[in-house]
């Protein structure tokens, strides 16, 4: 029985609120005032008042606190607190303790969010330290660093060309997952890439930042935030939106997992399944279903790369056949596994995975740019290689 | 962040990871190794993960290996390190479970599963690192 305990726990919470910034290049807001911004918005979707929340929980690459955010929201009962890593690994995760919380009677009504200046602020594909020497105190920065390995598009792109060595993977498949998201956020009138199309000339052509991979197989940088709301589902019921039920929610790593903070992911033996493989298992039998019953997906995509790579992980396709999977069409509104339907991290806006959750709430309640027809179940996604969580969100039927 | 022209070197001195350096700068690649169950360790650290015994000590490794995986960095982000340059990982032989990085100036021709060898890239008085190029044809 070493899924009873989750088991009891499925569909008994639930997203009931959602809400988010504009995303920019530059929004000349603090993370203080953008995280305000969307925890406001997601507490006005619920119809709550913000004296209603009393739990937190931020991700620890993020810079507000959770002491920030109650303050700046007139927070007045304020009795549960957590921090979720690691990044863009962490909100599906996230989730899982507002859910946690909740269940364990430490909160009612939980704001998980995430707020960055990605662009004009912190630029997480820029080199992260300052100071003459790297590494020491368990950070292992020394074996990676001086060598000019800095950044995540260092990291997937050796990922990706072992990927191809290995299965024969292709750039024009990573392609399809760049053009697909693409057009969703051409739907998406909210989306950073809304306005601009892309063909397969185009991603064929744009610049090489680190080979195999080009200019269009990484994500946008974005200044935003994104929040939503947590709470038990029998309170859910009694709200005016259609609740968007937790039916599992999951974390997971590997098991040559390697401390650092994430370019250490290169040293595991294999750089072509990832966390997200245990996560799977782990979540479809919390949930009771498989990938078969999944209806649309929204796939963590910093990277075309790691979506591809996800999509055998959670058993979309075998693994080594991402790259047929993605360039059958299956990813497409009328294929098997519609993914990232407001655009992803790809088109839409890098809010480092909040953005996918706040989407799948949107495809359960039906109102998506890119809406699913009868979609029933979601798959969210957060991110790899690092210790990674996804959650399956579904109807209340 | 200011941007600087300094390459960011190695800290050499941390209680884990400093006999990786100081084994380099005398030519040598040395990995952590549990006494008892022979397992590598690497990254450095004090505990063995796989049979938990806090003996592990440096143990000399050959200076040869396999490409697992490269990259071909073009856009410079770093100014210490001028692009293109070509960013490799190998896995060292008779040393299970041991991966390190290289660095290679220019963009290289590799095959993945191609032999490389260890060099030695003394920067100062402090600091060594090891690097990898391909084995020579035998």
């Amino acid at each position: 029985m070493k899924h009873g305990l989750a088991e009891s726990i499925r569909d008994k919470c639930a997203i009931v609120g959602i809400g988010t910034t504009d995303f920019s290049s530059r929004s000349g807001r603090s993370v203080l005032t953008l995280a305000t911004q969307a925890c406001l918005a997601a507490i006005a979707d619920a119809e709550l008042d913000p004296e209603q929340v009393d739990g937190i929980v931020r991700c620890d690459i993020d810079q507000v606190l959770h002491n920030d955010l109650a303050a700046s929201l007139g927070l007045t009962d304020l009795r549960f607190w957590s921090t979720v890593g690691t990044g863009g690994g962490a909100p599906c995760g996230m989730v899982a303790q507002a859910v946690a919380a909740i269940q364990s009677g430490q909160a009612n009504t939980v704001i998980v969010f995430r707020s960055l200046n990605g662009r004009s602020g912190v630029r997480f594909g820029q080199p992260m330290s300052d100071s003459d020497r790297v590494g020491g105190r368990g950070s292992y920065d020394e074996f990676f660093i001086p060598y000019g390995v800095q950044v995540p598009g260092h990291m997937f792109s050796m990922m990706a060309r072992r990927h191809m060595a290995d299965f024969g993977t292709t750039e024009e498949q990573l392609g399809h997952i760049a053009l697909t998201c693409r057009r969703r956020a051409n739907a998406n009138p909210a989306a950073q890439m809304s306005l601009r199309t892309m063909t397969m000339d185009d991603y064929m052509g744009s610049r090489p930042i680190s080979r195999p991979l080009r200019l269009f197989d990484y994500c946008l940088e974005t200044d935003g935030a994104c929040a939503v709301i947590v709470t038990s589902a029998e309170r859910a019921r009694d709200l005016p939106k259609p609740p968007a039920l937790i039916r599992a929610v999951a974390q997971g790593t590997v098991a040559d997992e390697q401390p650092g903070y994430f370019l250490s992911s290169l040293l595991r033996e294999s750089l072509t399944t990832w966390p997200s493989d245990p996560v799977a298992k782990t979540l479809y039998a919390r949930a009771g279903c498989g990938p078969g019953d999944i209806d649309v997906a929204q796939i963590y995509d910093c990277f075309t790369i790691t979506a591809l790579i996800q999509l055998e992980d959670y058993g979309f396709c075998a693994k080594g056949e991402g790259g047929p999977f993605a360039a059958s069409g299956a990813l497409d509104m009328s294929g098997s596994l519609p993914i990232n339907t407001s655009g992803g991290h790809l088109s839409e806006g890098y809010i480092h995975g909040l953005t996918h959750i706040v989407e799948g709430v949107r495809q359960i309640r039906g109102t998506s740019t890119s809406q699913v027809r009868d979609a029933a179940t979601c798959l969210v996604t957060s991110g790899v290689p690092n210790a990674s969580s996804a959650m399956i969100l579904r109807t209340d039927s | 962040m200011t941007q600087r022209q300094v390459r960011r070197l190695p800290v050499t001195d941390d209680v884990d990871t400093s006999g990786f350096w100081e084994a380099s700068a005398q030519g040598v690649l040395r990995i952590r190794r549990c006494v008892k169950c022979s397992a590598f360790v690497h990254l450095p650290r004090n505990h063995c993960p796989k049979c938990h015994s806090p003996d592990t000590v440096w143990h000399d490794v050959p200076g040869r290996g396999t490409l697992v995986s490269f990259c071909i960095a073009e856009q410079q982000i770093d100014p210490a390190f001028p692009t293109p340059y070509t960013a490799v990982l190998v896995d060292v032989d008779d040393a299970p479970g041991v991966r390190l990085v290289g660095h290679m100036s220019g963009r290289v021709e590799l095959t993945l599963g191609m032999k490389m060898i260890a060099t030695f890239e003394k920067i100062d008085d402090d600091v060594t690192m090891p690097q990898w190029r391909p084995a020579p044809a035998d």
